[in-house]
Formats: C-alpha cells, structure tokens, sequence
C-alpha cells in the first residue's frame, strides 16, 4: 500500500513538473466561468494561453509564477482564466459565438506560448504579450491594466514613460 | 518553322496550366451579426460531391444555439438549395461524404454523442452509447467508415466504426476503439481514409507523451488496428529539462492516388513562428514517410491555421489553408508535384480584403476541386462561400 502511495505521489510530480500547465497553486478557471465571475466581481481577466507540453509556459511557471508576492497580487485582483492552445473544448465569447479553445488562438493571431492576455470584466481585450517574461514585467503590466493607462497610451508607450 | 513553333507550344502548355474557378457562390441562406457559422470538424470534411450534386455541411446558432445544416445544389445549378436542419439537439462539427449517385451520409455531434445520417431520406442513428464528439466519415466504394473520440475513464479514446447501407437505413456493423487499453491522456480530432481494399487508415490527435502529438494507425477490415505509430517525425522530449515537446495539431487525411494516403496537418515545431502546414505521404507500403513542409517561403513567418489535404484517385493532391501573410486572413492552397509541395495559390475568390479562412474541400470524380470558406463580415454577418475550379 505504501508503495503504492510512493508511486502515486512520484507519478503527480513527475506530472507537474513536467507538464505545461497552469501554475500551481493559482486558482485558474475555464474560460466561460472566468467571464461570468469577472463580470460579477468587475474584476479584469488574467488570461493565460498555454500549450500543452509547452517548454516556455514550464519555464514563465517556474521562473516567474513561482513568486510568492506575484501570485498574491494576480490571485487578488484578477480572475485567472487558462485557455489550452490545441484543446477542443468550448468557450462563448462576449459576441455570442461558441468556439473552441483552439481556435481562440485564431482570432488572437497567436503565434507563440504563452500568450497572456488581459481583458476587461466584460471580456474586451485590452493587451497581449507573448513570450517568457520576468515577475517585474507582470507587475508593470499590472500597473498598466489596473491603473487604467491602456485608455490613455499603449504599452509601450507606458513601459517607455517609466523613470 | 511551324514546327518549332509547335514543339514552343507544347512545352510551353503544361506551365500555362491552371485552376479556372467559377464565380463564389453563397451557401448559407441566412445570415447575421450574431449569427455565426463554423466549417470546424474533424478531417474538416464540410463538402462532398455525389454524381452531379455538392453538398456542404456546417453548424451556426440561427435558432439560438449551434445546429447543423446541409446545403446542396446540382452542379451546373446557380445557387444552393435552402439548407435542411440535420440535429434536434445542440449539435457540433458535422461532416459529409459522398455515398453515389446524389447519396450523401452525414454525421455530427448532438448531445453528447456521435449520429449519422443517409441524405436525402433516411434517419439519424446514434453511433456511439457513450459520450461522443469529432466525428468523421469515409467512403471507398461499398465500404464506408466513421470515426470519434469516445469517453473511456478520464479521459477520451479514438473508436471506428464500420457503417452498413440498406435503402436509406444505416447500421453500425463493427465499433472498435484503435487500441483497447484505456487511454493514458487525451485523444482526439480523429481523421480516416479508406480504400476500396476495404482498408481504413485513421489519424487522431494523442496526448501520451506529455504534449499534442498526431499519430497513425492501419486496419484491413476496420476490426484489428496496428500499433499507433507518429505521424510526426519530431521527437518527444523537454528542452533543458522544460517542458515536453512542440506541438502538433489537427491532422487530415485523404486517399490519394491507388494506394496513397496523405496525411497534413498543423505543426509547431518553428515555436517562433505559429503552426506550419506539415504533411507526410504513405505511397501504400502502409508507412508514412518524412514530414514534408507544405507551405511556400513566404508563408514561413506567418502563422498557418485550418489546414486539410484532398486528394483523388487519378493522383492529384493538394493542401489547402488560411494565412494573414497579405494583411487579413486568405485561403491558399498548395499541390504535391510529385517531388514537392508547389508555390502557393490564393483562392481568388477566398482572398483579398476582408477576412476569408476555414477551408473544406473535395476533389470530385473529374478532378474539379471544389472548396468552401467563411467570409467573415462583422456587421452583416459571417457568409459560407463555394467556388468550383477546373484545371485547364
């Protein structure tokens, strides 16, 4: 029994560390529960568009999310949505329109993983940035987002006005 | 001299060669802001051509959730039919194939399962007892087979079915999962091809080794299926210890020549680039040879969506896509040379302002290649468009 508890305990271990997955211990949702909750809260949407097996999702999880305070502020203030870049599974969009998670991938002419996109409570993009990026980036995101900068300049713009 | 102006001439008229397409057509007879079409399925088999009839299937939410509809129209005819409903239930991804002589079957996914259908006439059957999505069809002479991807424990497993015709009446002769150990992650987006041998080669998104992998297997009766083998050639594995491996997606199949069966789909392994069209030829030894990069140069820094490969029994292949390298998303195709996939076509018709994606495609009996699209329009609503080439 033991032993079959020490493989059981090897197998989910080897299972995330190996996997491309959603950070753990970060309380992501699907897609169309994450709308409805930011919608309810009038929190953004922190979306997180991953592969699965994705080598630089494992590494942005292992680098970046693995930062206590940074998941204290994403937990927080946004609603966490994950979105598998190959799955099938089905999402509505604040159109109305039913696609899978896949083909959301489409519609953000994503060309790489991760992608993370940030959204208003009523689904309305207001950034994406692909690729690896360090705990310092997501708090100057978070600045960007939360602070309401995206009305008035575009990222880079913000990034640029920094001292 | 004459001659030699004739000898010019013949050299000369295999190069000015090419597609003639027909003026677009409009498929779907309703339309709107919020009404929104989809061409999505498995092995993207949306339209078929039986003896002088086309048929095209797809899902849209006219009525206020998703249903599948079916268009058909005789060749020569101006215009499509209004459509038919084919689901009483929310319905998904639906695909046609042709049975002969105007016959169509169809399939799709309504609550939670996979059904079929004979067109025109005939009743849905409900081809699986357990939950059930992505089914596809295909036909080869008298043999005729589908597949999906069926619930099994946590996760879903490939299951192909031989399909038997009496009169309109359809029935499922044999179902077997392609491997009978439960599987050990997700599978999906199942494609087939069969042969009029009776054979069936079946294509199926696999998630076993830890990232998405399109893999392949081989039955001669559709009862005993070889070991899955990757359709890939890029090995699995994590990079400095993360992650574990690129992705691939979405495979197609078709039956190509007398024996061949091609294989495309979307592939990642350029991680900075998005997916490329990838495609793999199986000329009947029953393998699939090395990956072979489908789309043209210019295509390389663009990403590829919604790739499917048609092929025909006179040997004729093709890829076919979309890609924004012009600026908006376009239809382009591609055909196997013998050597190599060739330069890229644009679609005249699926291309150019405006946003033009999600082919399907069919070669017919005469080597006419028939292709429908989506022409994305925000304000008027989403159209299903159909043009019909000829090669001359």
């Amino acid at each position: 029994m033991k032993r079959i508890g020490v493989m059981l305990a090897a197998s989910f271990l080897w299972a995330t560390t190996v996997l491309a997955d959603p950070p753990p211990g970060y309380p992501f949702v699907g897609y169309d529960a994450g709308l409805a909750a930011a919608r309810a809260s009038g929190k953004p949407i922190f979306l997180y568009f991953g592969r699965y097996g994705c080598a630089w999702c494992d590494h942005t999880n292992k680098q970046t999310f693995s930062d206590a305070s940074l998941k204290k502020l994403y937990t927080k203030n946004y609603v966490l949505v994950y979105v598998d870049a190959e799955s099938g599974k089905r999402l509505t969009l604040p159109s109305g329109e039913r696609i899978t998670e896949a083909e959301l991938g489409v519609r953000l002419q994503a060309f790489a993983t991760p992608l993370f996109v940030y959204l208003t409570p009523q689904g309305d993009k207001i950034v994406q940035i692909p690729g690896f990026k360090t705990v310092q980036d997501f708090r100057e995101y978070d600045r960007y987002v939360r602070g309401g900068h995206y009305k008035q300049k575009s990222l880079l713009e913000f990034l640029g006005d920094k001292p | 001299m004459r001659a030699a102006a004739l000898l010019l001439a013949l050299l000369a008229w295999p190069a000015q060669a090419a597609w003639e397409w027909s003026a677009p057509l409009a498929v779907n007879s309703v339309q709107g802001a919020a009404i929104f079409p989809h061409l999505e399925s498995a092995n993207r088999r949306g339209v078929a051509v039986s003896g002088d009839t086309v048929a095209v299937v797809w899902e849209d939410n006219r009525d206020g959730s998703p249903h599948c509809y079916l268009a058909t129209k005789p060749a020569a005819a101006a215009a499509f039919q209004p459509e038919i409903r084919l689901s009483q239930g929310d319905c998904y991804e639906p695909v046609v194939a042709a049975l002969g002589d105007g016959r169509f079957v169809a399939a799709w996914e309504e609550a939670g399962r996979a059904h079929a259908r004979v067109l025109p006439g005939g009743a849905a059957l409900k081809l699986s007892d357990t939950e059930a999505a992505q089914v596809t069809l295909a036909v080869a002479g008298e043999r005729m087979y589908a597949a999906w991807a069926e619930q099994a424990g946590r996760f879903r497993r490939i299951v192909v079915a031989r399909l038997a015709l009496e009169g309109d009446a359809l029935s499922v002769k044999t179902r077997r999962p392609v491997e009978a150990k439960k599987p050990a992650d997700e599978q999906g987006w199942p494609a087939l091809a069969a042969k009029k041998d009776g054979s069936v080669t079946v294509a199926w998104e696999d998630r076993r080794d830890r990232h998405t992998v399109p893999m392949v297997s081989y039955s001669r009766d559709g009862r005993r299926f070889a070991r899955p083998a990757r359709l890939t050639d890029q090995a699995s594995g994590s990079m400095d210890g993360l992650g574990a491996g690129t992705g691939a997606m979405r495979p197609t199949l078709a039956a190509w020549g007398e024996k061949g069966i091609a294989a495309a789909w979307l592939d990642k392994r350029d991680f900075l680039s998005g997916y490329d069209v990838y495609a793999a030829l199986d000329g009947g030894t029953r393998r699939f040879g090395k990956n072979i990069r489908v789309q043209d140069s210019f295509g390389d820094n663009m990403v590829q969506w919604h790739a499917t490969v048609v092929g025909d029994a006179g040997g004729r292949l093709l890829a076919l896509w979309d890609d924004p390298r012009d600026g908006t998303p376009d239809v382009w195709l591609s055909e196997w040379d013998g050597k190599a996939f060739g330069d890229d076509l644009a679609v005249p018709a699926a291309s150019g302002p405006g946003a033009q994606s999600d082919p399907v495609a069919t070669l017919d009996a005469a080597g006419s290649l028939h292709v429908v699209w989506l022409d994305r329009d925000e304000a008027a609503g989403t159209g299903i468009r159909y043009a019909r080439a000829v090669w001359r």
